[in-house]
């Protein structure tokens, strides 16, 4: 049980954010296409109708959920529980809101490594380490004035 | 040089792809030039890190920065160390070799007075740890364990540990000690730190196979004493007074919740015997989980799902399964995709454990089939094929229908797989439901037609063909062509050749019963077989059914014009280009000129016709069609035209030349000879075939890689003369024969055939034998022969 990888991107496929915890399979160099076929499977997906799950490769299963015009994916394998790394998802995209103040896709793109520091107290070499929002919020806001 | 924000705004603002790409390439070219400069001040260093940070978000080449990275980390100033880190996480991975320049910068944060430079050295070891670094900076992370009151670092270096273990199996004997210390810390006990703690819990129990030291029982049973602990967190959790700060949706901290279950389950698993007293509180307590968390959100849909994975997992009482089947069906119930998607993966894995728990609910899972998710759909179908049986058949094969009919373009492979399975279901059935299963079949052929291969619609057209009730039969015939004679517009789609070929098929078998009983004109028949026969003209398949048609029905009608007008059919394709179509029409135009009795015998009914099971018997049941030389090879006949069958001999003898099969190409006649009579057959040849006729015999005289040597030895019991040997090799192979040693044998007497073969793969052989007996007709006998040697 562990998290293979975070990106977010948004409805064009723009990546906004990536943090790998293991390569993606395959060729390394060859990030930008993988992006690309992640895209391609969680944008063809109905919003609506569709679970959110779906199988990448072999090995990954893509948990991913989609908050305005932004999509937040998780690889994770494919024995993993999938429901709670929805809930991954939301406390990280509520933790984002709580701390830009109703987050939108610009404040992702120009404070990125803000969201990178968020992402970094939630979870670390891909496991949860913090579910707490209270002393997440705290500990980041702490963290963000340190300069 | 502009600062990050203008950087960023000027590739957002870039009105071409080209534009963009060329500010991109400027400004990554700039900061490669910056960082060269020694002299560039802290401050400037920072932007541009921090600039090739968004670089690689873009995608950009970033490893000339790696060094750099490191740099900022040996730095003073927190800021840099800070940057330094997050570079150093996003840019590097642990396969990298600058990875051991961070050894000694990691090993004195980790030691550094402020905690917030440890929190980072940490943070950067969880995400990156290679052996090599986990070997060196396990004492660190332990100082860390041993001594901080500070629940941020522990927390963080109870997940760097077990990190450390997944990389280096032996480290666990240094680190298990602080699962039992940290639970019974008050202080650090938080949630943050339980993660931590049930992390390091997981990697120990998962990571026995690596562990190379005799102390591992010790291990487990000292990770098990921590049993109770982690029940009552559990319990706690799932009380009514929890504490709000962990509150999600109405449950209390799923995340950790999950966790601790995932943990339990695996010191079940593992250690059987330890846990052995505890599985009373734990059915207790997974009972209590599954009641009581009734909430409709994810957060509440995690826990249940991990605790019903627990109970089937560690496959505990009866009751339990039955509750956690239940639990499942109350998901697939549900509007939430998610819940339905994981209930049905589950149950699909529990079915063989619980097959009749999940027949009750197997209306839900019919609900599913119907799902706007085709991932849904899917596992409904593989489900409703799991929980098949006898008593509700029937009900679910409806279903099954019904989906088919409700299915669009994108199930197509779905839709493949549904009646691949469906068919497979009806041939493992006693024929006792045989008309309704005809039906079904028809049906699916009406409905998804377009989507089916033709190979599989041969299977249909068995089961119709091998139906006993002949009323029942007919009256699907009659539906058949009543949908597709009645030109009845959107029933049947236009690119369903599959319908298309069994209405061919249809009128070829049956057209006679259909004339007897007056329900359609020969006119109308034939004018259907013309009109696809130019319409479908690429369609090898149908076309080669369209003319088998022709052939048969042309034989049960005395319709002057319309007889004229199959022979037009068959007449047309004897300069088909594709070679089989043309040999098929070549031949079948011979037939079609015999008289009128040879032909009836000829085309005469299909036998009820012995499916061939996988593996080597099919050749069996080919044989046993041919083997009787008194009846004609009609029977198998119309089944070897449909495969390719170059003519060889006088058509007077044409039923003689379309043995060969398919999964021979090869064959070779044998020249005639002269007259080395042996007396007798060698001891070491093998007896391959005797008829009251003949004796035959094989052995190999030599075989290698580059090719085999082979004898073949016929005894004639009867007086024999002409005799012929052909044979035919697999497709891997080429086979050479050699002379015939006689061509005319007294009682007793052998003659000898060599064969040559070169190639690969298995020896294998169909050898037909020809000859003319004492009453000068021409009598033929087959059989397949194989050898355990290969080439």
């Amino acid at each position: 049980m562990a998290i293979k990888f975070v990106i977010c991107l948004n409805k064009q496929g723009v990546l906004r954010l990536i943090r790998l915890f293991e390569p993606f399979p395959g060729d390394v160099s060859n990030n930008q296409s993988t992006i690309a076929q992640i895209y391609k499977l969680v944008s063809s997906r109905e919003h609506k109708h569709q679970s959110n799950f779906v199988e990448f490769s072999d090995s990954t299963k893509l948990v991913y959920k989609r908050y305005a015009g932004l999509y937040f994916v998780l690889g994770i394998g494919l024995q993993d529980e999938e429901l709670i790394y929805l809930s991954h998802i939301h406390l990280f995209v509520e933790v984002l809101d709580a701390f830009f103040g109703n987050v939108c896709e610009l404040d992702i793109v120009f404070n990125f490594h803000k969201a990178y520091m968020i992402l970094d107290e939630l979870i670390i070499g891909g496991e949860i380490q913090e579910t707490s929002k209270d002393v997440l919020l705290e500990r980041i806001s702490h963290l963000d004035r340190l300069n | 040089m502009g600062s990050l924000r203008t950087f960023i705004k000027d590739v957002r603002g870039a009105k071409t792809l080209a534009e963009e790409r060329s500010i991109v390439t400027k400004e990554s070219a700039r900061i490669r030039t910056k960082l060269k400069d020694d002299h560039l001040p802290q401050e400037k260093r920072r932007k541009n890190i921090h600039k090739l940070l968004y670089l690689h978000i873009l995608g950009e080449k970033t490893h000339f920065a790696q060094v750099e990275c490191i740099n900022l980390i040996a730095s003073d100033d927190f800021r840099d160390k800070r940057l330094g880190y997050l570079a150093a996480m996003i840019l590097l991975d642990e396969h990298q070799e600058v990875l051991t320049l961070l050894t000694n910068l990691i090993s004195n944060d980790l030691t550094h007075p402020n905690r917030y430079v440890v929190s980072l050295a940490l943070s950067t070891l969880g995400s990156l740890t290679s052996p090599e670094l986990a070997r060196d900076l396990y004492p660190d992370v332990e100082t860390i364990l041993a001594r901080s009151t500070d629940e941020f670092l522990v927390k963080k270096a109870l997940q760097c540990a077990a990190k450390l273990i997944e990389r280096d199996a032996s480290l666990l004997e240094i680190f298990y000690p602080y699962v039992g210390t940290i639970l019974k810390s008050h202080h650090l006990c938080t949630h943050g730190g339980l993660l931590g703690v049930v992390k390091l819990c997981q990697v120990a129990l998962s990571c026995r196979p690596q562990y190379e030291y005799d102390n591992y029982p010790e291990i487990l049973q000292s990770l098990v004493a921590n049993i109770p602990e982690l029940f009552s967190l559990l319990q706690d959790m799932n009380s009514t007074s929890f504490n709000p700060e962990y509150d999600v949706g109405g449950t209390c901290d799923p995340f950790l919740q999950v966790e601790l279950l995932y943990t339990l389950r695996l010191m079940f698993e593992l250690a059987p015997q330890g846990t052995d007293r505890y599985k009373n509180k734990l059915n207790d307590i997974l009972t209590k989980i599954a009641t009581n968390s009734d909430g409709s959100k994810n957060a509440a849909h995690a826990v249940l799902y991990e605790c019903v994975r627990t109970i089937f997992a560690l496959q505990l009482d009866q009751s339990l399964k039955i509750l956690g089947v239940n639990v499942l069906a109350k998901f697939l119930g549900g509007k939430d995709n998610n819940t339905k998607y994981v209930g049905l993966n589950t149950l699909l894995d529990v079915v063989p454990q619980e097959p009749n728990a999940v027949q009750k609910h197997r209306k839900f899972i019919s609900r599913c089939l119907f799902d706007p998710d085709i991932s849904i759909r899917a596992r409904a179908v593989e489900l409703t094929f799991a929980i098949l049986n006898d008593s509700n058949m029937t009900e679910l094969v409806e279903e099954l229908l019904s989906f088919l009919k409700g299915s669009d373009d994108q199930d197509k492979d779905l839709i493949i797989s549904t009646v691949n399975h469906l068919v497979n279901h009806f041939d493992s059935r006693t024929p006792d439901q045989e008309n309704w299963a005809i039906d079904v079949m028809v049906q699916v052929l009406k409905v998804v037609g377009q989507h089916i291969s033709l190979d599989k619609v041969s299977e249909v057209l068995l089961m119709i063909n091998n139906g006993q009730d002949l009323n029942h039969k007919l009256q699907v015939i009659q539906q058949i062509l009543t949908v597709s004679l009645g030109r009845l517009e959107g029933v049947v789609k236009g690119d369903n050749l599959a319908w298309k070929l069994m209405s061919v098929w249809c009128i070829g078998e049956y057209g006679d019963i259909l004339l007897q009983k007056n329900i359609f004109s020969d006119t109308r028949l034939a004018e259907y077989l013309s009109a696809l026969n130019h319409m479908y003209s690429d369609s090898i398949m149908l076309i080669g059914y369209v003319l088998t048609a022709a052939l048969k029905l042309s034989s049960k009608t005395n319709n002057p014009g319309c007889v004229e007008e199959l022979r037009q059919i068959i007449m047309g394709h004897t300069r088909d280009t594709n070679l089989m179509l043309q040999n098929k029409s070549y031949q079948y135009s011979i037939i079609f000129n015999q008289p009128a009795g040879l032909k009836h015998d000829i085309l005469g009914a299909m036998p009820f016709f012995e499916k061939k099971s996988k593996g080597g018997s099919d050749k069996v049941s080919l044989q046993k069609n041919m083997a009787p030389p008194t009846k004609p090879v009609e029977s198998s006949l119309l089944l070897d035209l449909l495969e390719t069958s170059p003519p060889r001999n006088p058509p007077t003898k044409f039923h003689n030349d379309v043995l060969a099969s398919q999964v021979e190409n090869d064959t070779r006649t044998a020249p005639l000879a002269g007259n080395g009579v042996y007396a007798s057959v060698p001891e070491n040849a093998a007896q391959c075939y005797t008829s009251s006729e003949m004796a035959v015999f094989m052995r190999i005289k030599s075989v290698g890689p580059e090719g085999a040597e082979l004898e073949l030895f016929v005894r004639a019991v009867v007086p024999m003369h002409n005799v012929q040997i052909f044979a035919a090799v697999s497709k891997t192979q080429k086979l050479i024969l050699g002379t015939l040693s006689s061509a005319s044998l007294e009682s007793d007497q052998v003659c000898v055939q060599e064969l040559r073969v070169s190639g690969s793969g298995k020896l294998k052989f169909r050898i037909k034998i020809v000859h003319q007996g004492s009453d000068m007709n021409l009598k033929t006998e087959q059989f397949d022969h194989k050898f355990d040697q290969s080439l």
